[in-house]
């Protein structure tokens, strides 16, 4: 026992040094679900307050690039208003959530209520990385505004990313730039995503290494590509809605002569290093669709 | 100022630049310079080893929650707080360093052994922190060029810090 004691006071240092890298790597590796740590992310009160004085000041900076953005937006917006078409085929307003649509002719009968079922809340972007293998975009709305993990994100031009973890007043978002290597399912956060002009489905992964660019797998090798397709979401995964841009394809290539699925170079929609504002959505459908999948995938085993 | 107080700020002021200028900043993807990990090199030459660990520890789990990097930073910064006193007794002349300043600095190391000192700490640094992030050795060369490359805008960080807070006595 005295023995026992004399080696630990001998080696307390290297022992300290194990004891806190084991804490180190508990940490890193509870990374993966943490929603637990919440209050050691940048969504705590603390780092919070700061970000978001930082960004008061650093805002002006960008307020011209903010305010071309939202003009392109609200541009693109005005023009899918039904009044900037010649024949208006609706007369429709949100009221309680639901949509009424009524005929055309002078019997204005209602033809069909339908519910609303995506929510989007604006949200500004106090905190954002592009650098690292992981990047998180910290935004200024929290439970309070009714933000709740794995909601979509999207920015002005295209998506952005999924909530991961929310505090009262703050959230951190998963950006897009989330490296994976795309090479085994399962372990890799991928967007769901097909093409606009012929809508064969694949997934959109990051590498890693710029920003702006992109990559798209599992299209299959019959589909016609050209330079400059838009990426749409796919709707599929409930947490975005569909035809959504996600990118633009750069350039294309078989990886070898026999593989059956093209791999994908595209550019971002979204320009992630002055991102400013963007808009959470809630899908208020999204419990019933994921409760019927689980029970039937229960079912299925 | 008292030996604790000026650590104190140092702390402070390194943990605000390192999030609030160089995080902000991008040069390329390759290059992320780290300057708040100069906090432990240099702290004064007698603290015990165990408090040492304990502080960059510290250090580096405040900038985790800065930067959602979680235990990352802290392992990168408990590893070369480990690794310090060893570093150190390699370089020091015998008898050791002087004991009229009780801090590593140019001026109670001399130039060389100072160098030395900061890039080997720096470089280990990152190779821990680089390593822990990337987290995959698919790429070995893309690992490679984005260590050298951050050390080596850290180190010029090093090189304006200590002119701008040289003190000759």
């Amino acid at each position: 026992m005295r023995n026992l004691i004399i080696f630990l006071r001998r080696y307390f240092n290297f022992f300290l040094f194990l004891l806190l890298e084991v804490i180190c790597f508990v940490f890193v590796f509870r990374n993966n679900n943490f929603q637990r740590t919440v209050y050691l992310n940048s969504s705590n009160g603390l780092s919070g307050k700061l970000y978001s004085r930082y960004n008061d000041v650093q805002y002006y900076f960008h307020l011209k690039a903010t305010n071309d953005s939202l003009v392109k937006e609200n541009l693109r917006l005005h023009s899918e208003l039904a009044t900037s078409f010649d024949v208006r085929d609706t007369t429709s307003f949100v009221k309680f959530d639901t949509l009424r649509k009524y005929s055309n002719d002078t019997t204005r009968k209602l033809l069909s209520t339908e519910v609303r079922k995506f929510l989007y809340r604006e949200a500004k972007v106090i905190n954002n990385s592009v650098n690292r293998e992981i990047n998180t975009i910290t935004i200024r709305r929290g439970s309070k505004d009714g933000i709740r993990p794995n909601m979509g994100v999207i920015g002005p031009n295209g998506v952005v990313g999924v909530v991961r973890s929310v505090s009262e007043n703050y959230a951190v978002v998963i950006s897009m730039l989330y490296k994976s290597s795309g090479a085994s399912a399962g372990s890799n956060f991928g967007f769901s995503a097909k093409l606009r002009s012929s809508g064969e489905i694949g997934t959109v992964y990051w590498n890693g290494r710029n920003a702006a660019i992109g990559q798209m797998r599992d299209v299959p090798r019959s589909a016609k590509l050209h330079k400059g397709d838009t990426v749409i979401t796919s709707g599929f995964s409930a947490v975005f809605p569909e035809n959504l841009a996600i990118g633009y394809i750069d350039t294309f290539y078989l990886s070898d002569k026999s593989s059956t699925s093209y791999d994908i170079r595209l550019k971002f929609a979204t320009n992630f290093y002055n991102l400013q504002y963007v808009y959470v959505i809630e899908n208020l459908l999204r419990d019933e669709q994921t409760r019927l999948e689980d029970s039937t995938r229960n079912l299925l085993k | 100022m008292s030996v604790l107080l000026k650590n104190i700020i140092r702390f402070v002021l390194l943990i605000l630049f390192q999030v609030l200028v160089l995080d902000q900043i991008l040069i390329h993807q390759l290059v992320n310079p780290y300057l708040y990990m100069l906090f432990i090199l240099l702290l004064p030459f007698n603290l015990p080893r165990p408090a040492l660990q304990l502080l960059g520890f510290l250090l580096g789990i405040t900038l985790d929650m800065f930067s959602d990097t979680m235990g990352i930073h802290a392992a990168a910064c408990v590893f070369i707080a480990y690794l310090r006193p060893f570093v150190l007794n390699i370089l020091s002349p015998q008898g050791g360093f002087e004991v009229t300043q009780r801090t590593p600095s140019v001026t109670s190391m001399g130039l060389s052994q100072f160098a030395i000192y900061v890039s080997v700490l720096v470089l280990l640094h990152n190779i821990a922190y680089f390593c822990l992030s990337v987290f995959s050795f698919a790429d070995p060369l893309y690992l490679l060029m984005k260590i050298l490359l951050s050390t080596a805008a850290s180190l010029v960080l090093v090189l304006i810090y200590e002119l701008l807070f040289f003190s000759r006595k």
